[in-house]
């Protein structure tokens, strides 16, 4: 991560755009964007974090602090969910399910242990 | 047959940890969602609120696939569903069935139905959110074909339970439709069978011994409004010539000596002067008898608005009087006096349990029609209490018809389906990777009467902001004072005293 100065209140925050995807910058960055404007650039290499209109009674490095570490939570929750769309897209289809087409068939063979045959009764 | 229990004894068996390794993956991720709760730990909550308290950084070392198989960690990962050995989870119908139920307040759809009998109001209360008229003013009562359409449509609703519920204005000025509405309701019901509840939401000044008998008789609950000490209630809640706090301290004693205890209950709103005053208002409803409490901020709609001196303050300034309410309960309970935080309780439902709860401005789908709905004294019908709380300062966007359009381009037409692209918080953005969305809300009529934005803008909402403090307050008291303060919120969530052992 490299951090340019522009001036009292721009900045810019290079990043390796393979390390943080376009989607995890701008899930980061809008959490960010009610405090100054954003904007962002990216190609297959890198990726630029403009930062403008940056308020005086702000301190840019508290904010870099915070930026830095929520870069890595968003890039977790990115892997989190592409790993996880196909099992959370069976899952929600199964929980909404109106019959037993999404079921799966019981792991293993249902008896009771102490011999006792639910069918007998 | 031998070779079939055979099999059968092999499947009961306890495997070696080796067996459940399987493929080249050291495990598989599952849907889940994290949050910092405090300087050292973050919270990590599955797709159906599950939730683990952890070091920070466990969520990235989750996903990077750095939990050992040694760490004890991993069996609660894997129990929790965080994790899975296998591609798909040999359990994900039971995790299935789990999210169907979290979701399954969508199966009785419109359980909530109010009807706005009345706009006459016998006070002028600043923070008022709908435009009250004089006692006098009858043409603002809801007609007897009105009324008959809107419990007719009630009675179309799917829910086999529904909540019939007299709003105003002050409804008891209109208690002959009040009567009316509760009778026809009850006709109609011998056909439809449903468990009917009826509320009479009220400000209890206006109680007559007909208004007890036919309560009593029909097994009506009373919600009435309290703001807490006199000094506050009585500035809240002016009454022109006459003083209300004496007047709803009576009607509540009135009401619980005619109807029973429980069958009254109390409302706060937290106006601007409220802010300094927890503590007293708590005292003042436990010295009336209430062992429930709701610390409720002012809802930024209508007339509300007009007044801002007096309604309107930052929500920092709401959580801080929150936070210092909750402590003073909690150390209540703490010394074995019993008394709930209604709105703590309603997160703590979804937290610690299985079920979701039908609270119209915490679900998501959001409750606006989903389970609730507004007759409004002109026949009119809104798609939640706020909504008609902004029709009364002109803004009709939530207006989705009148009484005598039919059933199905009410609840089903063209508003309700715009509607559904903002109420779900799994789709909005900021919403969507947020750790508390499980125990969250989309309140699109919030983000609009506070944005002018059906989707809302999280960076800067007053509900996303309130809404995610609670929580990581919740979480942060059950990580710092674990068991103790679990054992105050189970005892709410299942709304009786801890028993302490002989």
């Amino acid at each position: 991560m490299i951090i340019d100065k522009i001036n009292s209140s721009t900045f810019q925050i290079r990043v390796n755009s393979r390390i943080y995807n376009i989607e995890t910058l701008h899930k980061c960055f809008y959490w960010y964007s009610g405090k100054f404007s954003i904007d962002i650039a990216s190609d297959n290499e890198l990726a630029v974090i403009t930062i403008s209109d940056f308020p005086e009674e702000l301190e840019f490095d508290d904010i870099l602090t915070t930026i830095k570490k929520d870069l890595i939570d968003f890039k977790t929750r990115d892997i989190v969910a592409k790993e996880t769309a196909n099992i959370r897209t069976l899952l929600i289809a199964k929980a909404f399910a109106n019959n037993d087409e999404f079921d799966e068939v019981p792991f293993g063979d249902i008896n009771d242990p102490i011999g006792f045959d639910a069918k007998e009764f | 047959m031998q070779m079939e229990n055979k099999i059968a004894k092999e499947f009961r068996k306890f495997k070696p940890f080796d067996f459940y390794q399987t493929g080249t993956e050291k495990y598989y991720l599952l849907p889940f969602r994290f949050h910092q709760i405090n300087s050292e730990k973050e919270v990590i909550v599955n797709e159906v609120g599950d939730f683990l308290i952890v070091p920070i950084g466990t969520a990235r070392r989750i996903a990077e696939k750095e939990i050992e198989y040694e760490e004890s960690l991993f069996i609660d990962l894997v129990t929790n569903f965080f994790i899975s050995e296998k591609p798909i989870p040999d359990l994900i119908d039971v995790l299935a069935t789990r999210y169907r139920t979290k979701k399954s307040f969508l199966d009785d759809f419109t359980a909530l139905h109010i009807f706005v009998v009345s706009l006459r109001c016998n006070h002028s209360c600043h923070y008022c959110q709908v435009s009250r008229v004089s006692e006098n003013r009858q043409d603002f009562d809801m007609s007897v074909e009105n009324l008959k359409h809107a419990i007719e449509h009630m009675f179309r609703s799917p829910s086999a339970a529904v909540t019939m519920e007299f709003q105003g204005g002050e409804p008891l000025l209109a208690f002959e439709k009040i009567k009316f509405g509760v009778e026809y309701a009850k006709l109609l019901n011998k056909k439809y069978q449903k468990e009917i509840t009826f509320v009479i939401c009220t400000n209890a000044t206006v109680f007559t011994q007909e208004i007890f008998d036919f309560c009593y008789y029909h097994e009506i609950r009373i919600s009435t409004s309290l703001d807490g000490p006199e000094f506050l209630h009585n500035a809240n809640r002016p009454k022109l010539g006459t003083k209300s706090y004496e007047m709803v301290i009576d009607g509540i004693n009135t009401a619980r000596a005619e109807l029973g205890h429980d069958m009254v209950s109390a409302l706060m709103t937290t106006t601007a002067l409220s802010l300094n005053y927890p503590i007293e208002i708590i005292e003042n409803y436990i010295e009336n008898g209430f062992d429930h409490i709701f610390l409720r901020p002012i809802s930024p709609y209508g007339f509300a608005l007009k007044n801002q001196k007096k309604n309107h303050y930052h929500t920092r300034k709401y959580l801080d009087f929150y936070k210092k309410g909750l402590d003073y309960i909690i150390q209540l309970n703490k010394e074995g006096h019993f008394i709930v935080e209604d709105y703590t309780t309603i997160i703590l439902k979804k937290i610690l349990t299985p079920f979701p709860v039908s609270y119209v401005d915490l679900q998501s789908p959001a409750g606006i029609i989903n389970n609730v709905v507004v007759y409004n004294y002109d026949g009119h019908v809104y798609a939640s209490d706020e909504s008609r709380m902004l029709a009364e300062s002109g803004d009709f966007t939530f207006r989705i018809g009148h009484v005598k359009d039919d059933y199905k381009s009410l609840f089903y037409g063209e508003k309700a389906r715009y509607f559904a692209n903002f109420w779900s918080n799994e789709s909005l953005a900021g919403c969507s990777d947020c750790g508390f969305q499980t125990y969250c809300g989309a309140d699109p009529v919030f983000h609009h009467a506070s944005q002018s934005d059906l989707e809302g803008y999280r960076p800067t909402s007053d509900f996303c902001l309130k809404n995610m403090e609670i929580i990581r307050h919740i979480f942060d008291l059950i990580d710092k004072e674990g068991k103790q303060v679990l054992s105050i919120f189970n005892s709410w969530v299942n709304n009786r005293p801890i028993i302490k052992a002989l």
